[in-house]
Formats: structure tokens, C-alpha cells, sequence
């Protein structure tokens, strides 16, 4: 992968969504643990957006600019929206929402840098 | 003795039913192909519309699709959940016709849709998301009409 950054998304995303999925097997509910995680997933991305931005500030653009700002702005969304939606569910089936997002994470980080493959993170 | 116990008017199945449950992850799923299905041909029909013009604009009629799904499913009051089912077959016959059309026609998507090749690119999603929500939508209906609800 392109750097630290992504690397640590990806494996953070997918351990998430293992966890996740782990806790609808064994039918628990949200827990704070899960939400922790979330919030350090978050963290991770707005690191790494605020990288590509600095990239972008910079003068350096992609050849796709407009698909790269779209990821840019669902990026940060992705784990709210699931923390959100995960806690109105008082069921097995919040986590299952938690483990879409850290997939989706893990997923957002591998297109973002096939989108601008030049940059480093 | 003074734990609630479940009382008999509380509806079996309120109105909401279809976004609880497995409904929760279904909605969730749906949103994010929702999102990701308009926002991509938006930004395909306004920077190069020419390039790919049946591509672009099956991916925006997918979009709709699965916004509407994502709506009805997270409302599912009557009349949603039969405007879900029929997004939802829309949804299955689409992935079936553009993903057979895109194999044997492959000059008529030099870019790929979302339901290019039955979804491939989606980790084939697009091809059992609809599968699913027609089999959740069809066992939330059954609960009620075993235990019917007082619509408010």
C-alpha cells in the first residue's frame, strides 16, 4: 500500500469487522469496546484525509479530481453513520452494521489509492 | 414480581420493522450502494457522459433504484414495504439483464456500472442484495399478516 496511513486503516477496518462479526455470531449487542474502535477508525481517516488534502493544497492533482474529493467527503461519514445507526439497533445486528463500516474503510482506503496512485501517506 | 413483563397490546410488529433486526444491516448496506451508485455516475454523466453513455446512465438508473429501496426500507409502513418489493425485483431483474448484457455485449460498457458483470465489481453484492431484501420483506409481511398490526 501507499504508505503508513492506509496500512493501518485496512488492517484496523478489517480487525473492526472481524470483532464486529464475532459479536453477531455470538449475538451481543453494541458495547462501548465497539464504539471505541469506531472512534479510533475515525481518527485514522480524518488523518489520512487531512494527508491527502495537505497533497491537494499543495498543487498536485489526480487525473480523477472530482471521484477523489467525493471519497474525500463519505470518508469521515462512514464510521458516524454506522455509530449512529449500529446504536438504534438493541440487537445482535448493530454490530453487523459496525463490521459493514470497517470493511468499507478497509475498501475505501485500497480505491482511494488506486484513484492517486502517485501519492505517498 | 415487579419486572414488566412483555403486555399483549404492545404490536408484535410495529411499523418499523423492516429497518430492525437483519432489516438494520439491510438498510445499512443499501445506503451505502445507494451513495455510492449515484454519487459515482453523477460524477461520470457530468465529466465524460460521451465516453460511456449507456454505462453512465444505467449507473444513475441503479442509483435511483437503491435509493428508493433504502427509503422504503427504513420506512416500512404498507405502502413502502410494496414500493421495497418492487424496487427490489426492479433491482434483481436489472443486475440479471445489464450483468448478461455487459458480458455479451462488451463494446456497449467500456466502463464499468455498477451492475456490470452481475456486480463483480461490487464483490457481487448488487447480485444478492436483492435476493435478501425480497426474502426479509417477505418475512416481515408473513409475521404481520400471522399478528396483525394497528397501522397509526
Amino acid at each position: 500500500m501507499n504508505g503508513a496511513v492506509p496500512t493501518t486503516i485496512i488492517v484496523v477496518g478489517l480487525a473492526l469487522a472481524g470483532y464486529a462479526l464475532l459479536m453477531t455470531a455470538i449475538n451481543h449487542r453494541m458495547n462501548v469496546p465497539l464504539l471505541a474502535a469506531l472512534g479510533v477508525l475515525e481518527i485514522l481517516l480524518l488523518v489520512e484525509v487531512g494527508i491527502v488534502v495537505a497533497h491537494l493544497v499543495g498543487g498536485h492533482h489526480p487525473a480523477g479530481l472530482a471521484t477523489l474529493i467525493g471519497y474525500l467527503c463519505a470518508i469521515p461519514i462512514v464510521p458516524v453513520a454506522a455509530a449512529f445507526w449500529g446504536l438504534l439497533e438493541r440487537s445482535r445486528w448493530g454490530p453487523a452494521v459496525v463490521a459493514v463500516a470497517g470493511l468499507v474503510a478497509a475498501i475505501l482506503m485500497v480505491r482511494l489509492h488506486q484513484i492517486w496512485p502517485a501519492i505517498h501517506v | 414480581m415487579s419486572e414488566p413483563t412483555a403486555s399483549p397490546e404492545q404490536p408484535a410488529s410495529p411499523p418499523d420493522s423492516t429497518r430492525t433486526g437483519p432489516g438494520r444491516l439491510l438498510v445499512a448496506v443499501y445506503a451505502l450502494f445507494a451513495l455510492s451508485a449515484s454519487a459515482r455516475a453523477g460524477v461520470q454523466i457530468a465529466t465524460k457522459f460521451s465516453h460511456a453513455p449507456v454505462a453512465y446512465v444505467l449507473s444513475a438508473l441503479a442509483g435511483v433504484v437503491y435509493i428508493i429501496a433504502t427509503v422504503t426500507l427504513g420506512r416500512g409502513g404498507p405502502t413502502a414495504r410494496r414500493i421495497a418489493v418492487c424496487s427490489c425485483s426492479f433491482e434483481l431483474v436489472g443486475v440479471l439483464a445489464v450483468g448478461t448484457w455487459s458480458i455479451a455485449d462488451p463494446a456497449t460498457f467500456p466502463d464499468a456500472t455498477v451492475w456490470s458483470t452481475y456486480g463483480i465489481g461490487y464483490g457481487f453484492v448488487p447480485l444478492v442484495l436483492p435476493v435478501f431484501g425480497l426474502l426479509w420483506l417477505r418475512r416481515v409481511n408473513r409475521r404481520d399478516s400471522i399478528q396483525p398490526t394497528i397501522v397509526t
